[in-house]
């Protein structure tokens, strides 16, 4: 494979490293939706180097900050947390025309796609364990020692929650397209009853969910992709988003992630982080999860056809996927009100 | 709803009007297309549906508007509630279907102010109801 964007990261990596560097093998994968990924081999000074390019596209599912997930990956890299090495910010785009950044490419694994029923057997419980033991290690982190402290301001335990609430919910305001009376109500109810502070702060993944991983398929995670929404917060956050009824894989209302139960997810959790999982707080960021992804779809539908039509993923986030969240918000609402 | 038929039509034919670039390979390209196959797929079911879902809910939320009297003070949602669906068109009833769930939030806010837990739960039903009625099955 060759072309334009072939020419300009040679033309880039050779004038960072100093080094000639020819780029082979350059194709693009589905990896993360807020950002064009691209595969390749850097063939430099004898040696091989698999690496994967995240570059700004023109339109995006969500608009993030690529510094903030460089530094996150920074941030745990080596750090018992499967995040791949990040090598190099170039936040000016320079050749490549937009910001980007390298990071080193980790082969042989498999990602999980959200209508494969049961994708990780026959090691769901291994890939459970990991998975929420990756996550409870991540919460245990202090976020004051890390890389990604450079990057934001430590919110106050108790307007963690605030804070993602007022972004998510002024996402929807700016992007709706039709009235949304379901994720509407769910805002309000979330405003009307503010979780407790954060036990603790924490890095947040942001995404942290089935199918943003690499796993070997004999139940071990090699690789935890997709940090571009991470940040500082509560660490309940993430753990309401992984638990989303979105990422269940089948109709089995008491299954999580495809992996395992929520009793057996908010186990291994607490176990690895040393934390607990106050009931009530909990049922806060469930709701808010829902919230949140709902921000997202109708921000791809409003980016989908602000854009011209051209991303057929937005428009399935904003449309299929939207039609799926509002289910789950209804459910939400239906249990609260009860 | 948004996107409707026609804007998923619209991204479908941009999709296969446009070659791909000499940079993306044929593994995005190949996952790229299934996906523009599935929404040319969800798009035939939603063009059989799209009508009458959508009379559907907003017979649902007018019938909700004819018991609210009480949260009523202005009159809109009796005056709502005794309309109908008189152009069947996709995007006059998608109109009417934008300008009846304004009244519903409002409405519900109105509830919620209120405390009136007993209507809370009839819109809450109907939420429950109106994400059903728009569901949509991957096999069309």
């Amino acid at each position: 494979m060759s072309g334009g964007l072939s020419d300009a990261i040679a033309a880039y990596l050779g004038r960072t490293w100093d080094e000639p560097v020819e780029i082979v093998d350059l194709a693009r994968i589905s990896g993360g939706a807020s950002r064009e990924t691209y595969r390749f081999d850097a063939l430099v000074g004898g040696e091989r180097r698999p690496l994967i390019l995240r570059r700004d596209p023109p339109g995006s599912l969500i608009e993030t900050d690529r510094r903030s997930e460089f530094m996150a990956l920074k941030s745990f890299n080596g750090r018992g947390v499967a995040a791949p090495e990040p090598l190099i910010l170039e936040l000016d785009g320079a050749e490549l025309e937009r910001p980007f950044f390298v990071m080193a490419r980790i082969d042989g694994g498999a990602t999980a796609s959200p209508f494969q029923p049961d994708p990780y057997a026959p090691h769901a419980d291994a890939i459970a364990r990991d998975f929420f033991s990756t996550l409870g290690r991540i919460a245990a982190a202090d976020p004051a020692g890390l890389p990604i402290a450079e990057v934001f301001e430590p919110p106050a335990l108790d307007a963690c929650w605030k804070r993602e609430l007022d972004y998510w919910s002024g996402v929807i305001e700016a992007d709706e397209l039709h009235p949304q009376p379901i994720v509407r109500a769910a805002i309000r109810w979330l405003y009307a009853h503010p979780p407790p502070p954060a036990q603790k702060l924490s890095v947040v993944h942001g995404d942290y969910r089935s199918g943003n991983f690499l796993h070997d398929g004999e139940g071990k995670i090699i690789a935890v992709l997709d940090w571009e929404m991470a940040h500082l917060g509560d660490p309940l956050e993430d753990l309401g988003w992984g638990l989303d009824p979105l990422w269940r894989h089948t109709n089995d209302s008491d299954q999580v992630g495809g992996m395992c139960t929520k009793v057996d997810a908010l186990r291994i959790w607490e176990a690895a982080s040393g934390l607990k999982v106050d009931p009530a707080a909990f049922g806060w960021w469930e709701v808010f999860a829902s919230v949140k992804g709902q921000a997202i779809w109708i921000s791809s539908a409003r980016e989908y056809r602000d854009s011209g039509f051209r991303e057929p993923i937005l428009c399935f986030s904003g449309w299929y996927t939207a039609r799926r969240q509002d289910e789950i918000l209804a459910a939400h609402l239906a249990r609260l009100a009860a | 709803m948004t996107p409707n038929v026609r804007d998923v039509l619209q991204g479908v034919a941009v999709a296969l009007a446009t070659p791909p670039s000499p940079e993306v390979g044929m593994a995005y390209t190949a996952s790229r297309m299934g996906m523009v196959s599935t929404l040319a797929v969800l798009a035939a079911g939603e063009a059989d549906r799209a009508a009458r879902d959508a009379i559907t809910e907003n017979a649902a939320i007018r019938a909700l508007f004819a018991g609210a009297a009480v949260h009523d003070a202005d009159g809109a949602l009796t005056a709502a509630a005794a309309e109908a669906d008189a152009d069947l068109a996709v995007p006059a009833l998608d109109a009417a279907n934008a300008r009846l769930r304004r009244l519903l939030i409002g409405l519900h806010e109105k509830v919620e102010a209120a405390g009136d837990g007993d209507m809370n739960r009839k819109i809450v039903a109907l939420y429950v109801r109106m994400a059903q009625i728009r569901r949509m099955a991957l096999g069309g």
